[in-house]
């Protein structure tokens, strides 16, 4: 074991059945050593039960498991140098907040002297210090999910595991935290893995997505790739909002395509191999509203509403409804008008369904 | 596990050399051989000649060889398996061919001195070596299989699993198996029509002037008592949550008190309120001028004494349910235009279903399994309960009708647990979310609370005077003849002499037995139950459903039969314990045993799994969790279970007279002893002090639980404050 | 993992306490299990006296009606943890006599009773007489004085119909009392006849109770006006002061005889011989009624209460045990009694 695999997760062919259901088909996966992986998607597509296996909370039916280089495939969660951070917190109810915190040491028989210190020292990691003696009970929502992260923590565990950890937190309190929980993961060089199913906060917080549908990983890359180069309808409906204009390939070249979208022919970025039937995407920032020219498609507004620093605009054109954020607020269109909208073929990607 | 295996390897060899292995005639502890020199151990019987426990020591060498010579761990934790399996099974058929009278099977092949003279039953040596081979055997398989290898958990699994085989199983298969029985051998054909005959199914009280079938009898009654109960517990509860009743302490002990009343204590006083010569049919005799009836002996009088006795079973289990109904779905109800009755009828009932299920259940099941109240008030009407009884103990003794009747009542038993299954479906009844509620219950409209009213205040009028008479007949000479006050019975029964210091009272014997009995079985009791519950809630295995009913089997089978199969099996090698205390505690372990179970298992749904799987992903072993986090939650939980076996333990009976000896007799025997004997007086006042000391024993466990709600708000305001 | 290894130790160290607490099944040579089958009194005064003679032997008491004495010793039957029977009507320790349950005592019998005798005869010595108890009527005199009905003398009287509804009895299918009964009247009247003689008292039963014993605690409590039993028992009610007048039936009666048995393959042989021969004493049978037993005493030198049912004034049939003591018998009268007489109180 050398020092740059501590910390790494990897899957091999991880296949997990409960009965007839599959919850995974064939997994791969590896997550580097000090990195935050976010595992993303809709509800039900084996994110938390990839989690789990982690963890050891539940057991791969085929397949191999390796933490830090070492198998684990057969061990169960209490030997496993990883700790969790649940989405209801799990704090015990009947123990003192240090007591909480300090519950992992003690169980592994660390003289209490040595646990209390190190509680203590958790605690003053996520800005609890002076809490120790209160019960759960006596503490907000967010304290309570830092508590969780600094009983998490305080194990030194080689990887750190979030099961949506803020979806129980109001909005500000969401955005507050998750930008702790990444400073203290990259103080500390802690391998996270967090599952979400919000995709800002994934983007937010994550140096890695991988994104799961059906029971499996629909795209994995950094929130920059995922987001600019979708591989999937999904993933371009799901990373941020897009809209999704049907297409037809008719010919492709290096790196670029010729479709045709409502009778126009375009050439837009193009890596595969396929013709025929496709999407293309166009994010609602990069298209542009003009004044109805012959340039771009025409369309009518329907909806309009004003947020201050933008603009969201729902369009009626020959190719659907589209949805347009505008950053310019003076002179804004209004409902019932003409207008054309545009935009530059280089923003946009091509996804074959 | 390495070390976890071999150390009980060491256990079971250590206990082998230097345990002895048979039961003395002093029991299972003797020390005498340490002084005497008599070589009595498992090693030293077998260097006698006792050949057949060879096996033993060589599966613990086999396997403290195998844990020190295989390096790779799944390899040698089968290879363990394999061989202290082997081990355990030959331990086992040893003990169940070679009795005290020789072998009982194989007699041409087994011959010698030494297997003729036979050997007594099993000892601590013998005990402790199965043991640790039972968990040397749930290590390996533990380590071994792919699962969640945790061996707490596996051997939990392996220890209840044998316990409920050996002690429920074992057992209940000897009496079953005469069902099938036939002059001189076994046969399948025969069960059928007996089984089916009119005797036990036929309806033909339905068309004429007839009698039922005593399996219809049974069942009749059994619904009839089941509803009844379920009604006036869910007219109590409704009182209680959803009313500003002002005696509702009052009503509490009432609700507490048939509980722990020993049988026939009911059914006796019902004789003498309303029975031909009662109090109160006297009464109303004289008032309308009308001819004293008999009505309380047969159906109604049953049903009647049944609705006393079992109403509190159905409150305990509703109260929590209808506290449960979330208020803030009754307020959404409400808003949304619906008013109180339909809120109720549309809301809260159906939310309430499961808890009417289980206590429509419970109702019923206790009602087939009741003995006390049929025997003393029934008459004519014969259910399966008092017909089983007869049939072991009748002038004409049938073990093979008993056998069937038995299956019928199980019959019955099951098929209820099945309906209430499918009824209750796999619709969310999840009303608990942990979100804090703050809304108010919705009160009852008018005309359902004048109805709650009008069934639960005259039941509880009428239990108010049942325990007075019970209270007013242990203290007058001949109740109902001679009301002239007198401490006699309570002399008799409890005095002390005190110039020798010598409790001269007929009954000290029994009452310290049952005392010690009731106290030792009910936290094995609650263990044993939690501990099931734990692995039904919280734990994944193959066959948990076979489980869960194996663990609500001795509850459904009726005393009686408990008892005599007790004695057919462990009256012999190679488990011995008739005439012992250890019997009647094993009896009650695993009669109440289900009690535990469905207590812990309500408790620990309520408790999130993730506080589990926290303190495991934090490094703690399944042990560990159990004991830090688990146990400390379930407080309450613990204590109810505790108080209903100690209480159950005291207040059972059919079980308990065919196992009590003289040196161990309970307090119910003795009781049931007095009542045939006619001297009801000393009876009722034996059982007033049971009611005294059950009651006792309630408010101190009670006062234990609000002692710890007391600390835990002390420390909040506290810290509140600083 | 070092401190799971503690855990096979706790167990260790669990479970010899527990067994502790337990221990002792059985036996040493100085004791006796004795399973009494009379009134708990009367077993008490036994013991006690027993005791008072035998200081080294230590007397293990329990009491058990005979139905579950008799399930157990079958089901014991070749450990038996009990040594002794003693009391309760004969019929079921001949029964045990008849399946081997119980052996030979080898007493002396010759200062006994006739029918104490003979039960030991057709026995073969298993079982002996200790006391007689006979068979009678008993009516509520407050009940029957309220009712204005004439109190019965015979058998025959209970048929008429100004009992309706006020005689109970106990059903013979679970009660000895109740067979004693059914024998008799066949012994009287001849079988067919006393079948026709039941049904017709039948129809003035209001119930057939479960427990022998039961028919005459409800008329001593006014719940039935007239009830069928063993005189003993009444006595025993109406010494406690219930309006209970006994009757013994014009016809004759016939009677049981409570028994003592040694059973087969007891631990403590000796011991129980001696509580036999203890319990067939002169002087030891003439104290039941000390304690409100007054049964008749089997040793012809046994003082009778004053109470007792005299049984010279009382004619006695020439009860045959053998014959309705026999399993064969029994089953078939039963059988009978079912089909024709039957218990007419359908609900």
């Amino acid at each position: 074991m050398t020092n740059t695999t501590i910390g790494s997760v990897r899957f091999d062919n991880v296949v997990k059945k409960y009965g007839a259901v599959t919850a995974l088909k064939k997994l791969d996966l590896s997550v580097e050593p000090g990195k935050l992986v976010t595992l993303l998607g809709p509800s039900g597509c084996g994110k938390t039960t990839t989690l789990r296996l982690i963890a050891g909370l539940e057991m791969a039916t085929e397949g191999s498991i390796h933490i830090g280089g070492e198998d684990v495939t057969h061990l169960t969660a209490t030997y496993r140098k990883v700790s969790m951070v649940f989405q209801s917190y799990a704090l015990f109810p009947h123990m003192t907040v240090r007591e909480n915190v300090a519950y992992g040491l003690t169980v592994k028989s660390v003289p209490k002297a040595e646990a209390a210190e190190k509680a203590e020292n958790g605690l003053e990691l996520v800005g609890l210090k002076g809490f120790g003696d209160r019960l759960p009970s006596e503490l907000s929502g967010g304290q309570q999910q830092r508590v969780a992260v600094a009983r998490a923590i305080v194990l030194e565990p080689e990887v750190l595991l979030l099961d949506e950890p803020l979806s129980n937190l109001d909005a500000k309190l969401r955005r507050h935290v998750r930008e702790e929980i990444r400073q203290i993961q990259q103080r500390l060089g802690l391998t996270a893995v967090y599952v979400t199913h919000d995709q800002e906060e994934a983007m937010a917080v994550s140096d890695n997505i991988i994104v799961m549908r059906n029971a499996e990983i629909a795209q994995q890359g950094s929130p920059h790739d995922l987001y600019e180069k979708p591989n999937s309808e999904f993933i371009a409906d799901f990373i941020g909002d897009a809209n999704l204009a049907p297409c037809e390939i008719s010919n492709y070249a290096k790196d670029e395509a010729t479709i045709v979208l409502n009778d126009k022919k375009l050439k837009v970025p193009y890596a595969g191999t396929q013709t025929g039937a496709a999407k293309l995407v166009l994010r609602p920032h990069h298209l542009k509203l003009a004044e109805p020219s012959k340039q771009g498609f025409e369309g009518e507004i329907t909806y309009a509403a004003y947020l201050g620093k933008e603009i969201q605009y729902t369009i009626d054109t020959e190719m659907g409804e589209l949805f347009v954020v505008s950053s310019v607020v003076s002179n804004p269109f209004a409902i019932g008008n003409r207008v054309s909208v545009q935009w530059d073929n280089a923003h946009t990607r091509l996804v074959t369904s | 596990m390495k070390k976890l295996s071999l150390s009980w390897l060491m256990i079971g060899l250590v206990s082998f050399i230097f345990l002895p292995w048979h039961m003395t005639e002093d029991g299972f502890l003797d020390a005498a051989w340490i002084v005497d020199g008599l070589p009595s151990t498992g090693l030293f019987q077998m260097l006698a000649g006792q050949w057949w426990h060879l096996p033993a020591l060589l599966t613990f060498i086999i396997g403290i060889v195998l844990q020190l010579t295989i390096p790779n761990p799944v390899v040698r934790a089968k290879a363990t398996l394999l061989s202290s399996s082997i081990g355990l099974l030959l331990i086992a058929v040893q003990g169940l061919i070679i009795v005290r009278a020789g072998p009982r099977l194989f007699e041409m092949l087994l011959t010698g001195e030494t297997i003729i003279a036979g050997q007594p039953g099993m000892g601590l040596g013998a005990g402790l070596v199965a043991l640790s081979l039972l968990f040397v055997i749930t290590t390996s398989i533990a380590q071994s299989g792919k699962g969640q290898g945790d061996a707490f958990v596996i051997g939990a699994i392996g220890l209840i699993v044998s316990l409920v085989g050996i002690f429920v199983f074992y057992p209940v298969m000897h009496i079953l198996i005469q069902a099938f029985q036939v002059e001189g051998g076994y046969a399948l054909g025969e069960f059928f029509p007996k089984f089916f005959s009119a005797d036990i199914w036929g309806l033909s009280c339905l068309v004429g002037n007839h009698t039922c079938g005593v399996a219809i009898n049974s069942l009749f009654l059994a619904v009839m008592t089941g509803a009844g109960t379920t009604f006036l517990g869910l007219s109590f509860a409704l009182i209680f949550t959803r009313t500003n009743f002002r005696a509702k302490k009052l009503l509490r002990i009432l609700t507490v008190l048939p509980i722990i009343t020993p049988p026939f204590v009911i059914g006796l006083a019902l004789i003498l309120l309303f029975g031909r010569a009662g109090t109160v049919t006297e009464f109303v005799a004289e008032l309308l001028n009308i001819e004293p009836g008999r009505w309380v002996y047969g159906f109604w009088g049953v049903y009647f004494a049944q609705l006393l006795s079992f109403t509190p079973i159905a409150f305990l289990v509703l109260i929590g349910v209808v506290q449960g109904v979330s208020p803030s779905m009754e307020e959404a109800s409400q808003t949304l235009d619906a008013d109180r009755w339909q809120t109720f009828r549309y809301v809260s009932l159906p939310l309430m279903r499961p808890g009417l299920a289980n206590a429509f259940l419970l109702g019923f099941i206790e009602s087939l399994a009741d003995f006390g109240n049929p025997l003393v008030l029934g008459s004519g009407y014969s259910v399966l309960s008092t017909e089983i009884f007869f049939a072991i103990v009748g002038s004409v003794a049938d073990p093979a009708k008993a056998a069937i009747l038995a299956i019928a009542l199980l019959t019955l038993t099951l098929s209820a647990f099945m309906a209430q299954r499918l009824w209750l479906g796999k619709k969310s009844y999840a009303t608990i979310t942990g979100k804090a509620d703050s809304g108010q219950n919705a009160s009852l409209n008018p005309v359902l609370r004048t109805i709650c009213y009008a069934t639960a205040l005259p039941w509880a009028a009428l239990t108010l005077v049942v325990y007075s008479m019970i209270i007013f007949g242990s203290f007058v000479k001949l109740w109902g003849y001679n009301h002239s006050f007198t401490w006699d019975h309570y002399i008799r029964a409890f005095g002390i002499d005190f110039a020798s210091g010598r409790f001269s009272g007929v009954a000290w014997d029994s009452y310290f037995t049952t005392l010690t009995i009731s106290s030792i079985a009910a936290p094995l009791t609650a263990l044993v139950g939690l501990a099931t519950a734990y692995l039904l809630v919280r734990q994944k295995f193959v066959g948990k459903n076979a489980f869960e009913f194996s663990t609500m089997l001795s509850f459904a089978i009726p005393g009686t039969v408990i008892g005599v199969s007790y004695i057919m099996a462990f009256n012999f090698p190679p488990i011995e314990l008739t005439g012992t205390s250890i019997i009647l505690i094993i009896v009650f372990v695993f009669r109440n045993m289900p009690v535990g179970v469905r207590g812990g298992i309500a408790a620990m749904s309520q408790l999130d799994k993730s506080l589990d799987e926290a303190s495991i992903t934090l490094g703690a072993n399944s042990f560990t969790t159990v004991k830090r986090v688990i146990l400390p939650l379930m407080g309450p939980a613990i204590l109810a279970a505790l108080t209903y076996s100690f209480v159950r333990a005291i207040t059972s009976v059919s079980a308990v007279i065919f196992l009590v000896s003289a040196k161990h007799n309970m307090a119910t025997s003795f009781i049931v002893g007095r009542v045939e004997n006619g001297e009801f007086g000393l009876a009722i006042a034996y059982s007033a002090v049971l009611i005294i000391t059950m009651l006792a024993a309630i408010l101190i466990l009670q006062l234990l639980v609000g002692a710890r709600k007391l600390r835990r708000t002390d420390r909040v305001q506290q810290t509140v404050s600083a | 993992m070092k401190k799971f290894g503690i855990v096979p130790l706790l167990a260790l160290v669990a479970s010899t306490s527990s067994f502790t607490i337990a221990a002792s099944t059985t036996t040493n040579a100085d004791e006796l299990n004795l399973v009494c089958s009379a009134e708990q009194d009367w077993c008490d005064l036994m013991v006690a006296a027993f005791g008072a003679e035998h200081d080294d032997v230590d007397v293990l008491m329990v009491r058990k009606s005979t139905g579950e004495t008799l399930a157990q010793i079958r089901a014991e039957a070749g450990n038996p943890k009990i040594d002794v029977w003693w009391g309760g009507t004969g019929d079921p320790h001949l029964i045990a006599a008849e399946e081997g349950l119980s052996q030979p005592s080898g007493v002396d019998t010759g200062e006994l009773l006739g029918w104490a005798q003979n039960m030991s005869q057709i026995s073969e010595g298993k079982t002996v007489g200790i006391y007689a108890g006979a068979l009678g009527i008993a009516y509520n005199a407050d009940i029957l004085k309220k009712l204005n009905v004439e109190p019965p003398q015979c058998w025959a009287d209970l048929e008429d119909p100004r009992f309706f509804g006020e005689i109970q009895v106990a059903n013979p299918n679970s009660s000895g009392t109740a067979y004693t009964e059914l024998a008799t009247f066949v012994q009287l009247f001849g079988e067919d006849q006393a079948m026709v003689k039941l049904a017709a008292i039948g129809k003035n039963v209001n119930s057939y109770t479960k427990s022998g014993s039961a028919p005459s605690k409800a008329a001593a409590r006014g719940e039935t006006g007239v009830s069928i039993g063993f005189m003993h028992d009444m006595v025993n009610l109406a010494t406690q002061g219930f309006p209970l007048k006994i009757v013994a039936p014009c016809e004759g009666t016939g009677y049981e005889v409570g028994a003592v048995s040694i059973i087969n393959g007891a631990k403590n042989e000796d011991a129980a011989k001696k509580w036999v021969e203890f319990s067939l004493r002169a002087d030891v049978q003439s104290r039941g009624p000390e304690v409100g037993s007054f049964q008749v005493p089997s040793n012809s030198n046994a003082k009778v209460a004053p109470e007792s049912p005299d049984l010279a004034s009382i004619k006695l049939i020439d009860y045959d045990f053998a014959t309705y003591g026999s399993s064969e018998t029994r089953k078939r009268l039963l059988a009978r009694w079912d089909k024709e007489v039957g218990d007419p109180n359908p609900q």
